[in-house]
Parts: structure tokens; C-alpha cells; sequence
């Protein structure tokens, strides 16, 4: 069954400028629940604006982004939101983390919009930093946290709510070789979570993994399939 | 001097100038959405609509909101008004002192009544993922907007024609005597006050919207008239005072604040289950309970004023 569905999907900046440009053109795609999808390409081949887009961060300029059958380009913003909380876990290049706040408070920041007693929360904090291999630096505020760890802290962030889908976008930029190995280690366990999961990078690392179902090749906003 | 330059006509105006440039914007804008909206379309026309109506949507929910904050400035600019106003001591003077005060305030209550289903059947139509109500809602706006221009014109007609010079009646019009329409009694249309409060109640526990809308609305008739000519006058204690405006003032405690806030509250939750549904399709009985809470509210203030001063003196006015 197809979790996320695209449809002649067109992005396009600046519209009625001179530097107006499409950022997608005609994107059709589809991906299935549970697979991992890499998008490659090179900077400003249009991957970010896709994910963003899968995201509901943005909309498209036309074209449909079906979610679980439903047209998230559609819906209003305030449910965009609410899409985006429960659904969707983004991991970032530059991880965006609350500076200032411990790992656990980090990772707490999500639950704090839902209804969920203390208990509940501290056990999905908990879990979620088992899974990113994090709890032993829970206490421990952000800013002194080494890349791979701060990078690990924004996995757990993005999966604490348990979303259906996460959107990874150039997990592996800003991590050395040993960082970015455990980052696929983190990967295999998505896959045995049966997590739909994007990357959008450019990393060879990513070539032949055996955890990744598609690799889809990307290039001036068209997909290359 | 000109009534142009009292700094509340001039925030006042200022402020409603800035309102209308604002909806004239969104009116733009509305006539493109009306015109080419198609929710199932996934062009680029569509999304830029959609863009369009969430901007006029803010526009709009800000500049309506202004409107009835603005309503309550208004009524106080009036009152202050009264100090450069010769011959009025209150409100009353200055709404009195032509023709077009009294449409205006009438057409201003209509207005807030207008605006506030507005941002009902909007807060609606922003709940659901396909926006079913866009055409009413901004149909229902464009009247709204065209009742605004007319509000603008008369509020220039009416500022324009006080006269600063010449005295103007104030509450001694009202000292004359009482004008109560169809010939009313002071008794009748006590008797008819509360009749109508109990058969509002009776309607609004029995959820019968438009029965409800049909008796609120006559309720604001004859409650004004009751408020004005019976319950004023032991709210004023003297039995010749008759004035809808006076009991906003300091000396009797703001209480006419919540004798017509409770009861154009009331009146309005009364009112609204039934135009909603006429709009959307949709029950908003709820409504209804506070439009009971309200009108009691206003009812059981009036009385106790007419019990206290009874209690009093042991006499009626």
C-alpha cells in the first residue's frame, strides 16, 4: 500500500518575478509503507523543497502530496500543524535543536503539546533515547554535546511522538565517518520499526546499503528514475 | 471649534478609516476567490487562491474584531463628547443632536450583530479541511462591507451636523413625556418584558431556534423601551429621568454596562443558532444557553433595582 503518494507536483519561487524558478517540476512519485527512499542529487536539485513539502512545511505551487490518501497540500494550516506533529519526525542538516535545554527537555519538547500524563511521557522520552542511543547523556544541556551526539538528540526528538514517516535532510553532512556509521545503525532500526523513512542527501555512504529500498536520483527539480 | 478636531473623533475615525482601506483590500481579493474557487482543483491558481484566503482570512478576523472593540470606544467617545456639546449631559444629547445618530447606532448594532455571525461561520469554515462555507462567509461579508461604507458616510453626515453652537436636547427630551410605541403603558410593556424574557427562556430550553430568533429579536424592541422608560427610572431614582445612556456613567456605577451588555450578548446568542444554521447547515444550540444566561442576567439586574428602590421607600415610581 502506498504511504505517501506525489502526483505532477510543481514548486515554483518567486512567482510573477523575473527570478522566478521551479524548484520541482512534474514530480510524480510513490512510496510504500515502511520502505526507506533515498533522494540524491546535488545542492539545489530540489530535494530540501520535496521534503519540505512531504512535510506540509510548505506548499506546492500545483500538483498533489497525498499522505495516507490524504491531499496534505490542502489543508489548512492550523491542521498542517497538527499533521506535521503527529505524523511526521524531521531530522535536520544542522539538527535545530533548543539550545539552553538538556537532552531530555529536548526531546520532552514534543509530548508537552499532547495530553499525555508524566508518566507516559517519561517513558516515551526514555524509549526514544534507547532507541537513538542517547540516555546516557540525558541531563546533559545541548550546547556541550559533540555533533554526533547532538545529532543522535534530534533523532530521538523526531521519533519520540512515534511518527508513521520521518524526513531526514543531509543526516550525515555535518558528522565524521564513525558518527555517520551509527547513524545508519539508528537507520536499521527504523526499518525493523517498519518506519517510512526520506533521506535527502549526497552522501555515497548511503550506496548499496542493504536497509535502503529505493535510491531516486534527482536533478534541476525532476526526478531521474 | 469643529467636532472634527476632538481627539476621540479623530482616533475614532482615524481607526475606522484604516478598517475600510483594510477590508477594501480583502474585498479585492474576495471577488477573485468568489470567482475562481474550485477546493478539488490542485492548479496553480487554486493554491494561490488558497494563499490569497488565508491572508484575507487574517485581514479580516483582525479588522472585524477592531469593529466591535471599536463599537464600545464609540459608545465612550459619545459620552465624553457630551462635555463640548452645548445643552447635552450624557449621550443622549449628543445622539440626539440630529437625525442621523440614532440610524447610526442602529446600524451599528446590526453591524456587530453582522460581524459576530461572520466570525462564527468563519471560525466554521476554518475547521473543516474543504472550507464548505468560503462563498456564504465572504458573501456574507461583502453585505457587511457595503453596511460598513453606509456606517462610514453616516458617521461623516452625523459628526458633520452637531451642532456646537446651537443647544441641543438632551435627557430634558426625555424628561417629556414618554413616547412608548403602539401606545404602550408603562405596565404593558413591563408585562410584555417579561412575558417575552419567559417565553425566551421556555424556547431556548426547548431548543426551538427560530422561534427563539423571532421572539429575541421583538425582546430587543420592547427590552430597550423597558429599559428606558420603567427600569431606568429606579436605576436614576427619580421618576422623570428618562434616558438609555446616563446609566453608563460613573455616578451609577458603569451598570449600564451590563444591563445592555447582557442584554445584546443575550439577544445575539438568541439570535445566532438560527441564522447559523440557516447558513451552514449546522446546530449551534449551545448558544442558546448562554443567550438564557444572559437575558437573565439582565433581567434579574433591572428587577432588583425596581425591589431595592420598593424596599426603600415603599413605593413605586
Amino acid at each position: 500500500m502506498s504511504k505517501i503518494v506525489i502526483q505532477n507536483l510543481n514548486k515554483l519561487y518567486n512567482p510573477n518575478k523575473p527570478n522566478a524558478f521551479y524548484a520541482l517540476k512534474n514530480i510524480n512519485l510513490s512510496i510504500e509503507d515502511g520502505q526507506i527512499v533515498i533522494l540524491k542529487g546535488v545542492s539545489g536539485s530540489g530535494k530540501s523543497t520535496l521534503l519540505s513539502l512531504i512535510g506540509g512545511l510548505s506548499k506546492p505551487s500545483s500538483g498533489e502530496i497525498l499522505v495516507n490518501n490524504q491531499n496534505i497540500a490542502k489543508l489548512p494550516d492550523i491542521m498542517s500543524s497538527a499533521f506535521r506533529h503527529q505524523k511526521i519526525g524531521f531530522i535536520f542538516q544542522s539538527f535545530n535543536l533548543l539550545e539552553g535545554l538538556s537532552v531530555y527537555q529536548n526531546i520532552l519538547a514534543p509530548l508537552a503539546l499532547t495530553k499525555l500524563g508524566k508518566e507516559a511521557m517519561h517513558e516515551k522520552v526514555n524509549q526514544a533515547m534507547q532507541l537513538a542511543n542517547i540516555e546516557h547523556k540525558k541531563d546533559q544541556n545541548v550546547g556541550s554535546l559533540s555533533g554526533g551526539e547532538r545529532q543522535r538528540c534530534a533523532i530521538a526528538r523526531a521519533v519520540v511522538m512515534e511518527p508513521e514517516i520521518i524526513l531526514a535532510d543531509e543526516p550525515t553532512a555535518n558528522l565524521d565517518k564513525e558518527n555517520s556509521f551509527i547513524f545508519i545503525e539508528i537507520l536499521k532500526k527504523f526499518k525493523l520499526l517498519h518506519k517510512t523513512v526520506i533521506i535527502a542527501t549526497h552522501d555515497t555512504l548511503f550506496d548499496d546499503l542493504a536497509c535502503i529500498d529505493r535510491c531516486v536520483q534527482m536533478r534541476d527539480g525532476e526526478l531521474l528514475e | 471649534m469643529s467636532i472634527f478636531l476632538s481627539n476621540e473623533i479623530i482616533v475614532f475615525l482615524l481607526i475606522e478609516l484604516i478598517l475600510i482601506v483594510l477590508m477594501a483590500i480583502s474585498q479585492v481579493n474576495i471577488v477573485s476567490i468568489l470567482r475562481h474557487w474550485d477546493f478539488d482543483a490542485t492548479t496553480p491558481l487554486q493554491y494561490a487562491l488558497e494563499k490569497k484566503n488565508y491572508l484575507v482570512n487574517t485581514i479580516l478576523y483582525f479588522t472585524v474584531t477592531c469593529k466591535v472593540i471599536l463599537f464600545l470606544f464609540f459608545i465612550q467617545s459619545l459620552n465624553s463628547l457630551a462635555g463640548i456639546v452645548p445643552g447635552a449631559m450624557c449621550s443622549a444629547g449628543v445622539v440626539g443632536a440630529n437625525h442621523y445618530g440614532n440610524a447610526l447606532l442602529l446600524l451599528k448594532l446590526l453591524l456587530i450583530f453582522g460581524f459576530g455571525l461572520w466570525l462564527i461561520v468563519n471560525k466554521l469554515d476554518l475547521a473543516s479541511i474543504t472550507f464548505p462555507y468560503l462563498k456564504r462567509k465572504y458573501l456574507l461579508f461583502t453585505l457587511l462591507f457595503i453596511g460598513v461604507l453606509g456606517e462610514f458616510i453616516l458617521e461623516i453626515l452625523y459628526f458633520s451636523n452637531i451642532p456646537l453652537t446651537v443647544p441641543v436636547f438632551c435627557c430634558t427630551v426625555v424628561f417629556q413625556a414618554p413616547r412608548l410605541p403602539f401606545g404602550y403603558t408603562q405596565t404593558l410593556l413591563v408585562l410584555f418584558f417579561y412575558i417575552l424574557f419567559g417565553a425566551i427562556l421556555l424556547l431556548n430550553y426547548l431548543k426551538q431556534t427560530m422561534a427563539s430568533f423571532t421572539c429575541n429579536l421583538l425582546f430587543l424592541f420592547i427590552a430597550y423601551y423597558a429599559i428606558t422608560y420603567f427600569f431606568g427610572l429606579y436605576i436614576y431614582e427619580m421618576p422623570n429621568h428618562k434616558c438609555p445612556y446616563c446609566m453608563l456613567q460613573k455616578e451609577y456605577y458603569y451598570i449600564g454596562y451590563l444591563i445592555w451588555g447582557s442584554l445584546f450578548l443575550g439577544i445575539f446568542f438568541g439570535i445566532m443558532p438560527f441564522l447559523i444554521e440557516q447558513i451552514t447547515q449546522k446546530s449551534y444550540v449551545y448558544l442558546l444557553k448562554y443567550a438564557s444566561l444572559c437575558l437573565i442576567i439582565t433581567a434579574l439586574v433591572c428587577s432588583v433595582y425596581v425591589v431595592r428602590y420598593y424596599l426603600m421607600t415603599g413605593v413605586f415610581l
